[in-house]
């Protein structure tokens, strides 16, 4: 196990420099020059010269990439240039709301998904089972946008039973008052696809042979599915949990935006808009980071979870 | 065993497809529904319809027809009366030449704003009706476009990455792995964040370059699999080349997963396209599309105005459904479960 | 009266493909299985053998299988069909047991073998967890696992496909069931390990007296354990009675047939007889008289082969690299216009041998001299001619021919390739013509290759070979998944084509029987390397290598015709 772990650590590294540099690429190279931006409309020609001097913007490209690299590895990217909040205190602060909302929400997607992809395995090809799958498209096809702008006008504002916005001090207060509208949102909007994906995964299984072994040892559909199914097809579910966890964190940013939730999501969403490039940097890097060790993370689960897979 | 005497016309995968889809009858209407609004975007690209979407013909917020006009826009619906004459405009003088000029060309008469629309005006008296046929051409143009260009990078990037192997494999997977660790709408934030000009082209572009990874997988791995089956290897004893190996043998095998892919990923774009441009970074000002419409209905909502929402999400909604339903019946229906 | 323990009468069954059309898979079949007996199912691909278990267990998909009216199995007295699905359940597992032909896909992959066989424990004899274990040692101890005590705990992917069975065996007795069905069990195992689960099997079956239903394609097999036979042919009953009886005075034309089709162990008629052949009740032209083989001393040799070597790497540790060696150390001579029989079992690397010479693996050693050049030295450029001249069948015939490809492009791509022919007319002349030579009509030019059966996909990769007029001819296991009365057409066909163009065969194979009737000399190989090599009559009659006599005593011994 240990040299496994030792080998893909050292194949990251490639893959980790490889997006230093792409971001450095993009940022330093095709962004084009900042300073004029944050120089404003009226400045002259020493401003200028004054701001780019201070983002070490008229240092040679090498000693820029290094001042990068030195970024990443000291988790310091200096001062937001927008509001002058330093980058770090951004991203710790902006976590635990994201979390807030994200954990609950892969919880429950992940066990409703389970239950009805497992309902649905036993009136496989029936009316029921294409109904439902029809629905699940109808359900995909409407934009995330108009079940939020819906949701929010309907169950907050004209019935009042959610507040329509906000955050407060208080962990319970943020769980139960202010996240519940948009982990209902975020239930409604991801339950489509993933009992798609899951019904796929639990198919898949149905029809292999060791099925028919179960069948001819008289075990009833029931235990076959609950029992036998469910534990193969949990391979594919849980490494798909497990490798999409990261881009949740990003895949949340209409939720916060729209509720104003201080997460990762909408900060990034104002960095763009403010084209504020050290708070994108920061949080591209880190969730690239984090999408890696969680690839990796759930290839380990996979080996402990597949008797068949031996990790050379 | 026995001879098949039952087909009289030799069937290949397309044709065999074809009779399958046929009778899906799901599947038919759902490409009849397709096929409308493809039609629709051409007749507005060649602006045929819908080209006049610009032209403030109603009233603010005109309700939709079946509604009934709103009593309370009566009065903007009545051509604006000439301003009564005062005495201590300065820049009377000037006005009264520059009417006289206008009367001259023979405009200067406002045609009376309509009351209400097929399917209702937005703030500025636009047919929303008509936005939705224009909006819907920059979403599905940009849709097909952009799952053009993903899926022909992501195909030949699979092909030579599966067939090769070695080098070539890990190049283009590092490459692969760099552009995944990026979950995509980050990566198509970032993009547009550092691309200040903004573009129909621009928007295209940046969804092509970041959705080739699914392509590339799906098809490296076909490639692959190919790879080691034995028609291959006769191939290869018969002394074909690489390149004949890879088009000419393998591709026509893998080519409907590429089919697929692109159907799955027009209908991604399509949805990206509309957060993109909701976000304001998509589609520049004057553009029209779905997402803009719901950027604007986002606001009118509050004033009870819903038609503009209506329009737009079902419109979307109408064309994905089918997309989708039509992506997943060709999907079974190119299923080669050929023995 | 007694009644038999498991009684067919008039069973009728179809599948329905779509809302109009159905196929018939049996058409009114009858059969009994007495107690404390063995009875042999045997039939060909499409006979409806497995498709008639599957209906006594209640294993078919109840949507799409139509059940004729007046259909009746009676198992113990009791009728099957229409038994409420609780009560059938109840039946499976405890009185009706079966065991299916791949081990691997099976089993669980993810539950311990002592876990799976437990749960039939504790569903039908409702032991609790510590009984279920004791017995499930007892089970495995007596299928003959080795070291029960580990191997309770280990998962099915940790074992060979011969102790897989013993798993599928011991699941499927620990209930005591009155009756036991057997779908192919062995088919997929190696000769040797073959013989080991079929004297288990019969080992078990007198010593628990249940009766046992044993389905193959396999008439040697059944001339050992069967105590009655029972011949299916397209979904209908051709034969039936004690298997003595059966396989020495076959009453049915298509037994006689099935008998005689297979290459015999003790002669070599110049022409194998074929199906129809027997059906028609004619001779075949040839059968009478012997054809003489083995290596001349004035045979100029085509190919010499020195020390051929092949091997794989395998990932280990965290940098390193392990060797598996494929090939050993092999060599060999092949003269023109004879064939070189390569047997083993899986795991002996015959096959990479083939796939070696013919450059598709790279080799590790060694050379192979072909009119004094060495073909695994060469460059690839220089190797490009050669090409033609050596070709290969493979095993699958379904995997072998481009799917979309229509015949026609098939052969005419290495023409195209090698530029034979002047131009597209001459070539797709020439390809109609070979289409004839391997008996195939001329409309397959513009068919598609799924719309043929694997016999006719064998020949439609024959006739690729010989657009290119090859010398030699690597034929891996090509005849091997075949059905028998298809693979004797097959062989007949190798044979015609080699006493008329005058190629070298390079045949390799398991089954033992077809490389003798087919080999001039044969080449036994065993974990990489070669184990004997001798005249074919002569290793048969006088093996000198302990592997080679434990590979000719696994023969099932075919029945005297």
């Amino acid at each position: 196990m240990l040299p496994y772990i030792l080998r893909r650590l050292w194949q990251m590294l490639p893959t980790m420099a490889g997006v230093v540099v792409l971001l450095f690429v993009l940022f330093n190279w095709v962004g084009g020059d900042p300073s004029y931006l944050l120089a404003g409309k009226m400045a002259d020609a020493r401003a200028i010269a004054n701001i780019r001097a201070q983002l070490g913007l008229d240092q040679p490209w090498t000693v820029q990439l290094w001042i990068f690299v030195k970024q990443i590895l000291s988790f310091d990217f200096g001062n937001a240039w927008s509001t002058g909040e330093p980058v770090s205190h951004i991203l710790s602060s902006r976590l635990g709301p994201s979390l807030t909302v994200l954990v609950p929400l892969t919880l429950l997607e992940t066990v409703i998904g389970i239950a009805l992809a497992l309902a649905i395995a036993f009136v496989r090809g029936s009316l029921t089972d294409r109904l439902v799958m029809v629905a699940c498209t109808v359900g995909m096809s409407v934009s995330i946008l108009v079940y939020i702008i819906a949701f929010q006008y309907g169950l907050a504002y004209k019935l009042g039973l959610f507040p329509v916005q906000g955050w407060g001090e208080h962990f319970t207060e943020n769980l139960l008052r202010y996240a519940a509208l948009p982990i209902l949102i975020g239930l409604a909007v991801s339950i489509a696809p993933t009992l798609r994906l899951f019904r796929s995964f639990v198919l898949d299984e149905v029809n292999q042979d060791y099925v028919r072994t179960a069948r001819a040892k008289g075990l009833s559909e029931r235990r076959i599915v609950w029992v036998h199914v469910l534990r193969n097809a949990a391979i594919p579910i849980i490494t798909h949990v497990m490798s999409n966890l990261p881009a949740l964190l990003i895949g949340a940013f209409l939720l916060e935006r729209f509720f104003g939730i201080p997460g990762i999501g909408r900060e990034i969403i104002l960095a763009v808009e403010r084209s504020d490039f050290p708070v994108i940097k920061a949080i591209t890097v880190y969730v690239a980071a984090a999408t890696m060790v969680f690839n990796l993370l759930a290839d380990l689960m996979y080996q402990a979870v597949d008797p068949r897979v031996q990790l050379a | 065993m026995n001879q098949h005497a039952a087909f009289t016309v030799p069937a290949g995968l397309w044709t065999l497809a074809w009779r399958r889809l046929r009778a899906d009858r799901v599947a038919m209407l759902a490409l009849a529904v397709v096929g409308l609004f493809l039609l629709s975007v051409l007749l507005a690209g060649a602006g045929l319809v819908a080209a006049d979407w610009e032209d403030e013909v109603a009233v603010n917020y005109a309700p939709p027809g079946f509604v009934g006009p709103d009593p309370a826009l009566a009065a903007l619906a009545r051509p604006a009366l000439p301003a009564p004459p005062n005495a201590f405009d300065p820049l009377a003088g000037e006005l009264a030449v520059l009417q006289g000029e206008l009367a001259r060309r023979g405009g200067g008469v406002q045609a009376p704003k309509a009351a209400t629309l097929p399917f209702g005006a937005d703030k500025w008296g636009h047919d929303v009706l008509k936005k939705t046929i224009k909006g819907g051409q920059t979403s599905i143009v940009v849709g097909l476009v952009a799952a053009l260009v993903a899926v022909a990078l992501g195909t030949l990037f699979g092909a030579v990455s599966g067939f090769y192997g070695g080098v070539v494999d890990d190049v283009f997977t590092w490459f692969y792995s760099v552009f995944t660790s990026i979950p995509s709408i980050l990566m198509i934030l970032t993009v547009a964040a550092v691309l200040q000009a903004r573009g129909v082209a621009t928007i295209v572009l940046i969804l092509g370059l970041t959705g080739w990874t699914g392509p590339y997988r799906l098809i490296r791995a076909e490639y692959i699999k190919h790879k080691a089956r034995e028609y291959v290897m006769a191939a290869d004893a018969i002394g074909a080349s690489n390149w004949r190996k890879m088009f000419i043998h393998i591709f026509p095998n893998v080519s409907h997963v590429a089919l697929v892919q692109m159907s799955i990923l027009v209908v991604g774009f399509i949805k990206a396209e509309v957060i993109l441009s909701f976000l304001g970074f998509g589609v520049p000002v004057g553009v029209v599309s779905w997402g803009s419409m719901l950027n604007e209905a986002q606001n009118e909502l509050i004033l009870g105005k819903w038609w503009q929402l209506a329009a737009a999400a079902g419109a979307m909604a109408l064309l994905v459904t089918a997309f989708s339903l039509l992506a997943d019946a060709l999907r079974d229906a190119l299923d080669p479960k050929l023995k | 009266m007694t009644h038999d323990l498991l009684e067919v009468r008039d069973l009728r069954l179809a599948f329905r493909i779509d809302k109009q059309r159905s196929v018939e898979a049996l058409k009114g079949i009858s059969f009994s299985v007495p107690r404390d007996a063995t009875v042999a199912l045997v039939g060909e691909s499409g006979s409806g053998k497995s498709v008639s278990s599957l209906a006594v267990m209640g294993l078919l998909p109840a949507d799409t299988t139509l059940v004729g009216a007046g259909s009746s199995i009676r198992f113990d007295g009791r009728e099957l069909l229409g038994l409420p699905l609780g009560e059938r359940r109840a039946l499976c597992g405890k009185d009706i047991a079966m065991i299916f032909q791949e081990p691997m896909s099976s089993l669980n992959p993810v539950f311990t073998v002592g876990f799976q066989i437990g749960e039939v424990l504790r569903l039908h004899m409702g032991m609790s967890r510590r009984e279920a274990r004791a017995r499930t040692l007892a089970l495995l101890d007596e299928v003959g696992m080795p070291d029960p005590a580990a191997k309770i705990d280990a998962y099915p992917s940790q074992m060979s496909g011969g102790q897989q069975q013993r798993v599928m065996i011991a699941m499927a007795i620990a209930c005591e069931p009155k009756l036991l069905i057997a779908d192919e069990p062995t088919t997929a195992l190696d000769v040797t390990i073959q013989k080991q689960i079929m004297a288990l099997i019969a080992a078990l079956q007198k010593k628990r007296r249940m009766a046992v239903l044993f389905i193959t394609h396999d008439l040697g097999l059944v001339a050992e354990i069967a105590d009655r036979v029972i011949v299916m042919r397209q979904g209908e009953v051709r034969e039936e009675g004690a298997a003595a009886r059966v396989l020495s005075q076959p009453a049915d034309a298509y037994t006689r047939a099935l008998l005689h089709c297979r290459p015999p162990l003790d002669a070599r008629p110049l022409r194998l007889p074929v199906i129809d052949d027997v059906l028609a009740g004619r001779r075949a032209p040839g059968a009478a008289a012997q054809r003489v083989r083995g290596y001349a001393a004035d045979d100029e040799p085509l190919l010499v082969v020195n020390n051929l070597a092949k091997s794989f790497y395998v990932r280990e540790g965290l940098f390193g690299k392990r060797e598996f060696q494929a090939v050993k150390d092999v060599s060999f001579t092949l003269p023109r216009g004879k064939t070189l029989g390569v047997v083993g079992e899986s795991g002996s690397g015959k096959t990479t041998v083939g796939l070696t010479l013919l450059r598709l693996h790279r080799a590790s050693g060694g050379s192979a001299l072909f009119e004094g050049r060495d073909l695994v030295a060469m460059s690839a450029r220089e190797y490009q001619p050669y090409k033609r001249r050596i070709q290969i069948i493979f095993q699958n015939p379904y995997a072998s021919l481009n799917p979309r490809f229509t015949v026609g492009q098939i052969l005419l791509e290495p023409m195209r390739i090698h530029r034979i022919g002047a131009n597209d007319a001459e070539r797709v002349a020439h390809a109609r013509y070979l289409l004839g030579r391997v008996g195939l009509p001329e409309s397959a030019f513009g068919r598609y290759p799924h719309e043929f059966s694997g016999g006719q996909r064998q020949r439609i990769a024959i006739a690729r070979c010989l657009t290119m007029k090859p010398e030699i001819l690597v034929c891996d296991e090509s005849v091997s998944a075949l059905d028998v009365s298809v693979q004797a057409q097959v062989l007949n066909l190798l044979q015609d084509l080699q006493d008329e163009y005058r190629m070298s065969y390079l045949f390799i194979s398991h089954d033992l029987s077809v490389v003798k009737y087919i080999a001039d000399r044969v080449m036994v190989m065993h974990h990489g390397s070669v184990v004997e090599t001798a005249d074919s009559d002569e290793l048969y009659r006088n093996p000198q290598h302990p592997y080679t006599r434990s590979l000719l005593a696994a023969i099932p011994r075919p029945p005297h015709s």
